[in-house]
């Protein structure tokens, strides 16, 4: 099998992958033992209104033409209405609203990880069994064991008083002044000064949720590294006589990257299960905080919208790394099947 | 001819009766060790909610349900009275709660001392005695595999001295072992009970000597505890202090002023309830799709893929909070404070890392030629694979369980940190967390600081444990598995 009709399988795989998040999502909302409808209107609703309610979500009609309507509802992307975060207004306006929060501090979540966790691990490799290779292993194992939402609460402790933990370096005004937590302003972001004060206010909350990645691509980063070079081709390489940058960058480098491509795309799960929690402790109100208050206040519709797209967001991630691996390990496709 | 077979034969009972040394002297000592403690072991068999399973069949099933509750009632008639036995360990024997009274010492503690040096006393026993036991029952191992194992080596003994050798392995054994101790011995290992601190503090006293009344007082244990608080600026009871009511509080009070300890204690029980049902849940499913996916390859590994696939691409912790509210007025929630139902539904959700880890090894074993041998010999799909298929995955799947067991734990911590699952007053650590989040900066730091810490640890030893089984089990694999392991260890982002 080549290697791209391997890859055109799995995009097929993903259909029946997206139908059945979506079906357990729409079983749990709307055959569940919580009626939508009285969640919504909470301890406004009365026999009339919810009876409004139900004519408004297509809830008196049977339950398998309710369940046809939202799957079609949601391929089609009608995400339908929020009833009670912001009441009437489009769910796709609504979640438009708090997205790009999320989107900034996830990106430097991936991006943060990337730039420690990864040189830390090589270094690590390239000095097996030295002070530093075992600080930096032991302090990966300890940091990955520590919840995120507690990382988070620890954190704003020590930035909060700054000038007492971090010996006089004072965070809150450092290069931009802002406060510790809060939700950045992200108007006129494409602005430099707008963009480094929103970055500023979202580095911890970032960072916190791309710790647990951070130790992960260490370690591994760590093992990758040491297979290759004691591997033979590396070995012959140095036969060659070819110099000690060009092996570590040319022949090291990319192929102790092949292991970390899963790890990097299993971010994407951490980051969306996580900033639910992150974003909470740091007062953000992105995507997570909203699903949250969604579903605490009885906004069933939009949470069910939202649970699609992240199973959308988490799908083509997958995809995309079975894509990256595609490119990047001509071996994919020869060894396994599926 | 005969006397051979009988040898080959012979089972641990004969073994046994031919040489009864060794397991005598064994034996004693574990019944021993087992009797001073039996009603504090009962007391924990029946802490488990049995009327609930018991109740849902008797309702179920009319009449057989009936005779059923009413055997299950005489079992627990039984079990209370066991229960009630006086143990070695108990509260009774060494008193910790008491009051000082100026001039005359300590009154109602053990021997007159300090409740501090009382309870800590009781602690040290207690975690002496857990350690006694297990390396008792360790010993009961060897004592099995030198006298009267038939074999004189297999290959678990290999993975056994391995692991013998593995000290960070070993560590993470240790500190796993410190929780479960904590959480089977919690009602003793609290300075009180989490009945009278936590659960019903109105409905118990606590006696104190009032100074400017100049005698001894009695108020209840909420009003004691309105005046112990631990919120910041307005009053704080610390670790290792005394409160007004000379009570002792090894790591200080609640902003409601119950006992952290206590709490933490009872709460060791939740979280690893929570994790080790979890576990066996997610274990099970994923152990016996491997099984079933590996003999018959083809469509049923397929859909084992896309299923696995289906499942993690609903982000879990998402799900359960969806879950969570969706199910909270029904019956399944009342099961132990909502523990069970977080516990079924983590387990639900993790099979899918655990099952791709051992999707591997097990396609490989299958394809030895000892499966093919008993398939010729007309052996059953289901014997071959529980019986030759199973030993070999399992020892896989166990390193991975270790891992995300900690997840487990962190998941459901970050739940009740959002005011979901383990239903308060019911204690559970990522509530004390939230509790004393708003009061992190001030003097109340341990609040949030030391449930953290206990988390982080619990977690940190079973994730050594697994690096020290994975070690064991094969020595050539020295550092990192899979990603997809990794992965599932690191609890979907809680």
């Amino acid at each position: 099998m080549s290697r791209w009709t391997y890859f055109a399988k799995r995009l097929v795989l993903a259909i029946p992958v997206i139908l059945f998040g979506t079906s357990l999502t729409f079983f749990i909302i709307y055959a569940g033992p919580v009626d939508p409808a009285s969640a919504i209107l909470g301890q406004k609703a009365t026999p009339e209104r919810i009876r409004q309610v139900h004519e408004q979500l297509g809830l008196n009609q049977p339950l398998w033409e309710q369940y046809v309507d939202f799957i079609v509802d949601m391929f089609t992307f009608k995400l339908g209405n929020s009833w009670v975060v912001q009441p009437n207004t489009p769910a796709y306006e609504v979640i438009m609203n708090f997205a790009p929060r999320t989107i900034l501090m996830g990106a430097w979540a991936v991006l943060l990880p990337l730039f420690i966790g990864i040189p830390l691990g090589f270094y690590a490799g390239l000095n097996p069994n030295t002070l530093g290779d075992y600080s930096a292993s032991f302090g990966g194992i300890v940091w990955r064991a520590m919840p995120n939402f507690w990382l988070a609460v620890m954190l704003m402790m020590v930035l909060s008083q700054s000038e007492k933990f971090l010996l006089g370096f004072d965070w809150e005004n450092f290069i931009v002044s802002t406060n510790v937590a809060g939700a950045p302003d992200m108007s006129n972001i494409w602005n430099f000064h707008n963009f480094l004060k929103a970055s500023k206010l979202i580095l911890p909350a970032s960072l916190v949720l791309g710790s647990a990645s951070m130790g992960n691509e260490m370690r591994i980063g760590r093992t990758a590294f040491l297979e290759v070079k004691n591997s033979n081709y590396v070995e012959m390489a140095r036969a060659k006589g070819l110099p000690g940058r060009t092996i570590v960058w040319k022949h090291i480098f990319r192929n102790a990257l092949i292991p970390l491509i899963p790890v990097i795309t299993a971010e994407a799960t951490v980051l969306v299960g996580g900033s639910v929690l992150v974003e909470t402790v740091f007062g953000i109100n992105g995507i997570g905080w909203l699903f949250f208050n969604a579903v605490m206040n009885g906004d069933l519709p939009l949470s069910g919208a939202l649970m699609f797209l992240f199973i959308l967001l988490l799908v083509g991630l997958n995809i995309l790394q079975d894509f990256l691996y595609t490119v990047v390990d001509p071996r994919v496709g020869f060894e396994s099947e599926g | 001819m005969p006397s051979e077979t009988d040898q080959v034969d012979s089972t641990l009972v004969q073994r046994i009766r031919q040489n009864p040394t060794p397991a005598l002297r064994w034996g004693v000592v574990m019944a021993a060790l087992v009797l001073v403690e039996l009603g504090a072991l009962a007391g924990t068999v029946m802490s488990i909610p049995w009327d609930v399973p018991v109740n849902a069949v008797a309702n179920a099933v009319p009449v057989l349900g009936d005779v059923f509750a009413s055997v299950a009632s005489v079992f627990a008639a039984a079990g209370d009275a066991v229960a009630n036995l006086p143990t070695l360990l108990s509260r009774e024997l060494i008193p910790n709660r008491g009051y000082h009274v100026p001039g005359e010492g300590w009154q109602n503690t053990f021997m007159g001392l300090e409740p501090k040096y009382a309870w800590l006393l009781r602690v040290v026993l207690v975690y002496v005695y857990a350690f006694v036991f297990l390396y008792w029952a360790w010993r009961g191992y060897l004592v099995f595999r030198r006298h009267y194992r038939y074999a004189d080596w297999t290959p678990t003994d290999d993975i056994v001295d391995r692991f013998r050798g593995h000290t960070w392995g070993q560590f993470g054994l240790v500190l796993v072992a410190v929780f479960l101790v904590m959480a089977a011995f919690a009602p003793t290992v609290s300075p009180v009970t989490q009945e009278t601190n936590i659960m019903q503090p109105y409905g118990h006293n606590v006696t104190y000597y009032d100074a400017e009344a100049g005698g001894v007082q009695t108020v209840t244990v909420g009003t004691a505890n309105l005046n112990s608080q631990s919120s910041g600026q307005q009053g704080n009871v610390g670790p290792w202090t005394y409160d007004s009511y000379d009570r002792f509080h090894p790591a200080g009070t609640l902003p409601s002023g119950k006992d952290l300890f206590v709490f933490l204690a009872y709460g060791a029980r939740i979280s690893l309830f929570i994790g080790i049902i979890a576990s066996a849940i997610a274990g099970g499913i994923a152990l016996a799709l491997a099984l079933l996916t590996s003999y018959y390859k083809g469509l049923a590994d397929m859909t084992a893929v896309v299923m696995s696939d289906a499942f993690s691409a609903m982000p879990r912790l998402l799900v359960l909070i969806m879950l969570v509210f969706v199910l909270r007025d029904t019956w399944i929630m009342q099961i132990y404070s909502g523990a069970f139902l977080l516990a079924l539904l983590f387990g639900i959700w993790g099979w899918m890392g655990l099952w791709r880890s051992i999707r591997g090894p097990s396609l490989q074993i299958v394809e030895n030629e000892w499966i093919t041998a008993s398939e010729g010999f007309g052996e059953k799909p289901r014997r071959i694979v529980s019986k030759h298929v199973a030993p070999f995955v399992f020892s896989y799947l166990l390193i991975y369980l270790s891992m995300s067991l900690g997840g487990y734990i962190i998941g459901a911590a970050g739940l009740s940190f959002l005011g979901l699952g383990v239903t308060a007053p019911t204690p559970e650590w990522g509530r004390a967390i939230s509790m004393g989040q708003g009061l992190i900066t001030t003097q109340s730091w341990h609040i949030s600081i030391i449930p953290g810490v206990a988390i982080t640890l619990l977690v940190l030893g079973f994730n050594a444990f697994g690096d020290g089984v994975r070690d064991a089990l094969d020595p050539k694999a020295g550092g990192d598995g899979d990603a997809s392991g990794e992965a599932a260890a690191a609890g979907g982002g809680a």
